[in-house]
């Protein structure tokens, strides 16, 4: 689906982001559910504040097909974590509101370390299996 | 059933006693979505005697507590937001992200009007005379009131009703009848801060009920917001009847696009002040003036560009307009693009064809473009408040700028241009209260009053900041001497 309006981008992201919480608590990962949980809030509050007459000029070239991952397994967890950082930075490139590109950065890097501590636990315990 | 709303007056929810009722509909469905009364004469009376009863006490309430009753109300806002924003749309029609920026605007005022501590100091000067010294303070007047229109039904009250309650003042809100559903919500919110009763109030009604307000003589001054002629009806009434008013009125506002203007920024300016809210609202622009060899790229990227705007239900999240708020609007706004294509303009986008899947009843045009405007053409003089776009030729800034001085209209007008020089010119000369430099809609901030000119406003103060500070309390100067 194209995500051609304000509103329609931040309500993917917390489409992602309630979807990342779902999965955390039901995994049992406390600080990952919270992290979800606060991100969730500060998308709830830029969509509220961040909604100007200025901003509601049509946006292109975004897709949620390119942000498209499941999110059912462990094993899930680095791929969706890396397509939500790329959802982030793309769609900061594209918000003409600085405070919401602000926090849209930092949701990427957020993503991102979060995928990245996936991806090492993962090949951790590969590394415990195999040896 | 639907349900039939109710008046809110002296801290009380009372139904209404008139058998005239109307439905109000969701301009997306076409289905009934409440009833609202058209109350009598003497509710209307009811509700000017609560606050006329209110106000001593209010007055007397130190401006630090009434700017608590403020921050006490903008919390319940915040915390209502979606639902409200979620009301603006299924009653009005415009897409929910436009919704969500109408209420952020009404929130805007409420906090900008929390200032009235400071807002409302006065001044003084010592020895104005050798021992004599002068103080101008500021003081509250009584009962206010608003009479709102359709297109902002959320926020337009709050230009006015926030600064006249922080100021002291005792206020009397009528709602539109064609989209009054988001008021209710919002008095609900108002009880809901505990305001002491009698201080804000609402009246469901028509022409009746304007016209009580309008001649009781308890009623200081009123706000209005709507067409040019019920502006000056009610200027008029008002003045008559010894008020203060302030008329909002209607507009046909002119996007200037300069030949070095950055053609892809200017055109989704253009679209949003376009066809944002389908055209309703009284600083779209209607009116895109070409000037010399920009004419033929910027006509051809406004078409396709327009042409993409997906149209729909404003609940849908990916829809970018939505419909207009009525059958006799679609209706009317159908005769406009007639008459364009009568009178020889070149129609090069016609929203008539557009069908919205899932919605046969609603009140859907598309985005309407139409090529070849000239001044004298209907479609370039009268306001159409809807999605059509009129786009005309200049052969350079003088003409352009001409062409805005022949219109009655002052509302708004913006230019496009990356010329310091062009945009001096403009912002000095365009006879428009409010200006936009390569922004399509010149919309004031709370802090700012929303202005406008000639035709377009009717008054002195303006509704918002400093202003409506102004609007809503009488100076009074002390002149003192001890022996």
């Amino acid at each position: 689906m194209d995500l051609a309006t304000f509103g329609a981008i931040l309500r993917f992201a917390m489409e992602l982001e309630g979807k990342a919480e779902a999965f955390y608590r039901e995994a049992g990962f406390a600080e990952a559910t919270a992290a979800a949980a606060k991100r969730l809030r500060l998308l709830e509050q830029a969509r509220r504040e961040g909604v100007a007459e200025m901003i509601l000029e049509p946006i292109t070239g975004l897709d949620t097909a390119a942000y498209a991952a499941h999110l059912e397994k462990a094993a899930d967890v680095s791929r969706f974590e890396g397509a939500c950082a790329r959802f982030y930075k793309d769609a900061a490139a594209k918000l003409p509101i600085r405070e919401v590109v602000r926090l849209f950065q930092r949701l990427a890097l957020e993503h991102e370390a979060t995928g990245a501590q996936a991806q090492e636990s993962q090949g951790a315990s590969r590394r415990t299996e195999g040896g | 059933m639907t349900e039939t709303l109710r008046n809110f007056i002296g801290g009380e929810w009372t139904a209404s006693g008139s058998k005239r009722v109307l439905d109000v509909h969701n301009p997306a469905s076409g289905e009934a979505i409440a009833r609202v009364p058209l109350s009598a004469q003497s509710e209307v009376r009811a509700a000017v005697a609560a606050a006329k009863a209110a106000f001593p006490e209010w007055r007397e309430t130190p401006p630090l507590v009434r700017s608590r009753y403020m921050f006490r109300l903008k919390a319940l806002l915040e915390e209502h937001f979606e639902d409200l924003a979620r009301t603006v749309t299924l009653e009005h029609g415009k897409i929910i992200d436009e919704a969500r920026g109408e209420v952020r605007r009404a929130i805007e005022n409420v906090e900008v009007a929390a200032g009235v501590p400071s807002l409302m100091m006065g001044y003084n000067a010592e020895d104005i005379a050798v021992g004599i010294d002068e103080d101008c303070v500021f003081q509250p007047i009584g009962v206010f009131a608003c009479v709102a229109p359709f297109n902002f039904p959320a926020m337009v009250p709050f230009w006015f009703l926030p600064y006249a309650v922080a100021c002291g003042d005792t206020y009397v809100v009528k709602p539109s009848e064609v989209c009054p559903t988001s008021q209710s919500r919002l008095f609900e919110l108002l009880d809901e801060a505990d305001f002491p009763p009698g201080v804000v109030n609402l009246v469901n009604g028509d022409k009746e009920a304007v016209d009580a307000l309008l001649t009781d003589p308890d009623v200081a001054g009123v706000s209005f917001v709507g067409s040019t002629p019920v502006g000056k009806y009610i200027y008029a009434t008002a003045a008559a009847h010894g008020k203060r008013a302030q008329c909002q009125a209607g507009a046909k506002n002119c996007l200037v696009v300069m030949p070095d203007a950055n053609l892809d920024r200017t055109v989704a300016a253009i679209l949003t002040s376009a066809f944002g809210t389908a055209g309703q609202r009284c600083l779209a622009g209607s009116l895109v003036v070409a000037v010399g060899d920009v004419y033929a790229p910027l006509r051809d990227k406004l078409v396709a560009a327009a042409s993409a705007l997906k149209v729909g239900d404003g609940l849908d999240e990916s829809v970018q307009m939505g419909p207009v708020v009525t059958r006799k609007s679609l209706d009317r706004i159908l005769g406009y693009v007639e008459s364009g294509v009568k009178e020889g303009a070149k129609l090069l986008l016609d929203g008539r064809k557009v069908k919205v899947d899932g919605r046969p009843n609603g009140y859907f045009i598309g985005p309407t473009i139409f090529d070849g405007v000239r001044p004298d053409m209907t479609i370039a003089k009268e306001e159409i408040f809807g999605p059509v776009l009129g786009i005309a030729r200049a052969k350079d800034f003088a003409e352009a700028l001409s062409i805005i001085d022949g219109l009655p209209f002052g509302n708004a007008a913006s230019l496009f241009t990356q010329s310091g020089k062009w945009a001096r010119e403009f912002k000095y000369r365009v006879p428009c209260g409010n200006v936009g430099i390569n922004v399509g809609i010149a919309a004031p901030i709370a802090s700012f009053p929303f202005a406008g000119m000639r035709n377009s406003f009717f008054g002195d103060l303006h509704g918002q900041g400093r202003d409506a500070i102004q609007f809503f309390t009488d100076r009074k100067v002390v002149i003192s001497r001890w022996f």
